[in-house]
């Protein structure tokens, strides 16, 4: 079991209907028929353009939906089959589309004085799409609240608590907000440099979904500083795993990945110092396999997969991978993909880009 | 020696039940001896050479304020706005290193605080100018002031902005004084950042040295992907934040008056200053060797390109506001988009694919 419904491929494909699988080519109908688990990734083509892409298990491309420019993350609703590709920071667009083609895309443009940054999570009815945005001259991180059900309206936004907001995600009954600030300050008119890195403020905050309030903050204490909170993932018991890039001295070992629920304080992962080393002290994804109980890691600094024990965050299996890109839940352990077009089984002419999401 | 950074409830012990397949697999691997060769020759013959010149360069700007301040004519002008051009092209030239200790303590921002869309800059130095605040006439203490007010933008402004007739008619006037605050606050950054390049166990060391206990570059690899980062965020730093602030094309609004520098009509100096700096970088660290000879001609192609821009750049009319109304004007304006855009590709993805990014370097800087 993954994040979020539990249906399979089965109910991919139920839900895609007739007319999306009489549109595939043999050769995808054939990938989805004898996949266990469909994702969806970004990828840059070898043109040079950008699009998000339906993937098998075993890595086999099965549709593909152009973007006008590079996605970073990708939100999916499986009550409404709705998927969101969000532009990567300084990005401002956000592009809603049904993975079965069954409805028609819709283009979310972040308003004035806003830029996505690259994540963003459905209500688990999927009525409120909630995306991590960067009121660039305020500098501080925003959730913008959009209407799921009237095409995508913008309906309001939340003080995300924090600067360099990044990945963000919703609890399971949906009262929660999850929100990982980087702590990095960044503005559109320096185009991707991080303006603050000598004086980072990372922080993981939880907010009331209806309201906005701010129901917990944590800060990192002074000795992690540097250490840019950027990426979750929520366990089937509702514990909130989180991973980190270290912006600090390339020598420092830092903690990687941590968790912490509702009430209580951070914990980190007890990571040996040569998977730390291996890792590049930089976590560019994470992913909870709910079912394995384990967490995955990957790290394209490092070019190392690793995955870990959802209880105790020790360490089960370390994987050497090149240009570590995107993890998400498998049927069981942990898919991969890569900057050089790998997703487990199979290399495809795409670069894979950093992050993979289960669709079913 | 390597750091563990405790958190509180982290300890590092063993992990149990290890399954391990294989080591890591960095994207970069070559080898550490060219490597540190390369990184030694940007060091000693760029880097270091560069904040000694700026250093330099700030000094003579300062020695120039002080004496239009002391006494005023047009002649003392004109050096003290030499001065200024000098130094400003000095800064281009090694501005293009955003890495490091330049990006440390507000460093960037106090000698250059720009983009500035909303004009914050002009509205804080009219503000200095229109209250004369004595400590804003002290290096020290500007220093410590909002870094919008006491690098080259300010400075332009007393020399070239409204009310600057002023310089030429009052010896010692606040005017004048301010500004020689300002190029002296310039010349005590640029000393800074000199001194900490130049000491020899400090991030001099650390770029030239990459190893396992190297605080800045643990491996090879790590430290010629900075090494190009600085080559590909330069090149798109010349692009989208000097030429598209005020031409993104033809058929777009145009604003000459949010330019670097259009007032003293030293937009094109300091821009031919940041692509001979690129240039310069390219050549001096000598990161062609590193590639495999088939690879090799993308650093001549790059180069071609860039001695392409700058020349180009010569020929652009310096009053940016008939520039960008004139076709012909116009014309090469596009012509330097697009050449830019082919020297951020040709790093990017030549170069970068050619050492094993194999999707390029932006598209691998994760996020």
């Amino acid at each position: 079991m993954w994040r979020g419904e539990a249906i399979d491929r089965r109910g991919f494909l139920k839900a895609a209907g007739i007319t999306f699988t009489a549109a595939l080519s043999p050769r995808s109908l054939m990938a989805l028929e004898r996949a266990d688990a469909v994702y969806a990734s970004g990828f840059r083509a070898p043109d040079g353009s950008f699009g998000v892409a339906t993937v098998s298990e075993r890595g086999e491309i099965i549709d593909r939906v152009a973007l006008p420019a590079r996605a970073h993350g990708i939100a999916y609703s499986a009550a409404t089959g709705r998927t969101v590709a969000f532009a990567r920071r300084p990005g401002t667009f956000a592009m809603v589309f049904d993975p079965s083609r069954q409805a028609e895309p819709v283009m979310i443009s972040s308003p004035e004085g806003r830029h996505f940054y690259g994540h963003g999570h459905f209500s688990p009815d999927g009525s409120r799409l909630y995306a991590s945005e960067n009121d660039f001259d305020g500098n501080r991180g925003m959730i913008g609240v959009y209407d799921a059900r009237d095409k995508f309206r913008r309906i309001g936004e939340f003080d995300a608590h924090g600067i360099g907001t990044h990945d963000m995600t919703v609890s399971d009954d949906g009262e929660l907000l999850v929100i990982a600030n980087g702590g990095i300050e960044t503005h559109p008119d320096f185009g991707r440099a991080k303006l603050n890195v000598d004086r980072m403020e990372p922080s993981l905050v939880l907010l009331d979904a209806k309201t906005g309030a701010l129901i917990q903050r944590h800060t990192l204490p002074v000795s992690l500083r540097q250490l840019s909170t950027r990426h979750l993932d929520i366990a089937e018991d509702g514990r909130i795993w989180f991973a980190c890039q270290w912006e600090g001295e390339r020598n420092a070992l830092p903690p990687l990945a941590g968790w912490f629920s509702k009430g209580d304080d951070l914990s980190f992962a007890k990571l040996p110092e040569e998977t730390t080393i291996r890792l590049g002290n930089y976590v560019g994804a994470i992913a909870v396999n709910r079912r394995d109980g384990v967490v995955g890691l990957t790290s394209p600094v490092g070019g190392a997969a690793v995955t870990l024990d959802a209880k105790t965050g020790t360490v089960v299996k370390e994987e050497a991978v090149r240009e570590a890109a995107g993890v998400a839940p498998a049927a069981h352990g942990i898919a991969v993909s890569s900057y050089d077009g790998r997703f487990n089984d199979t290399r495809s002419k795409v670069a894979w880009d950093q992050h993979i999401i289960r669709l079913g | 020696m390597r750091k563990i950074v405790f958190a509180g409830l982290v300890s590092l012990l063993p992990a149990a039940a290890l399954a391990q397949e294989g080591d890591a697999a960095p994207s970069v691997d070559l080898p550490m001896a060219e490597v540190t060769k390369v990184m030694t020759a940007a060091v000693d013959g760029f880097i270091r050479p560069g904040y000694d010149a700026f250093h330099e360069a700030s000094g003579k700007m300062t020695t120039a304020m002080k004496a239009l301040c002391e006494a005023p004519s047009r002649t003392s002008y004109d050096a003290a706005k030499s001065a200024f051009r000098d130094a400003a092209v000095s800064w281009a030239h090694i501005e293009v290193v955003r890495v490091g200790p330049v990006i440390e303590q507000n460093r960037f921002e106090r000698i250059l605080f720009y983009p500035d869309r909303k004009s914050t800059g002009l509205k804080q130095v009219q503000s200095v100018l229109s209250k004369a605040d004595e400590t804003a006439t002290d290096p020290a203490t500007l220093g410590t002031k909002s870094v919008a007010m006491q690098g080259f933008g300010a400075l332009e402004y007393v020399l070239a902005g409204t009310g600057s007739e002023e310089l030429l008619k009052t010896k010692n006037g606040y005017r004048c004084r301010y500004g020689a605050a300002i190029a002296g606050n310039i010349a005590n950054v640029a000393k800074e950042l000199s001194d900490i390049w130049d000491a020899p166990d400090g991030i001099q060391k650390a770029w030239e040295q990459p190893g396992p206990d190297n605080p800045s570059f643990r491996t090879s690899g790590e430290a010629i992907t900075a090494l190009l980062g600085i080559l590909v965020h330069g090149a798109e730093a010349v692009r989208d934040q000097r030429i598209e602030t005020f031409y993104k094309g033809e058929d777009k609004a145009k604003f000459p008056k949010q330019a670097l520098f259009w007032r003293s009509e030293n937009t094109w100096p300091t821009i031919r200053g940041n692509l001979e700096g690129l240039s310069t970088l390219l050549e001096k660290s000598g990161m062609v060797a590193l590639l495999q000879e088939k690879d090799r001609p993308i650093v001549a192609a790059t180069q071609a390109q860039l001695k392409s821009m700058i020349e180009l750049s010569a020929k652009v009319a310096p009053d940016l506001e008939k520039a960008v109304e004139n076709a012909a004007e116009r014309r090469k304006l596009d012509k330097l988009l697009a050449d830019g855009k082919e020297v951020i590709a040709k790093l990017n993805d030549g170069y970068g694919g050619a050492i094993g990014l194999s999707s390029g370097f932006s598209f691998s800087d994760g996020d």
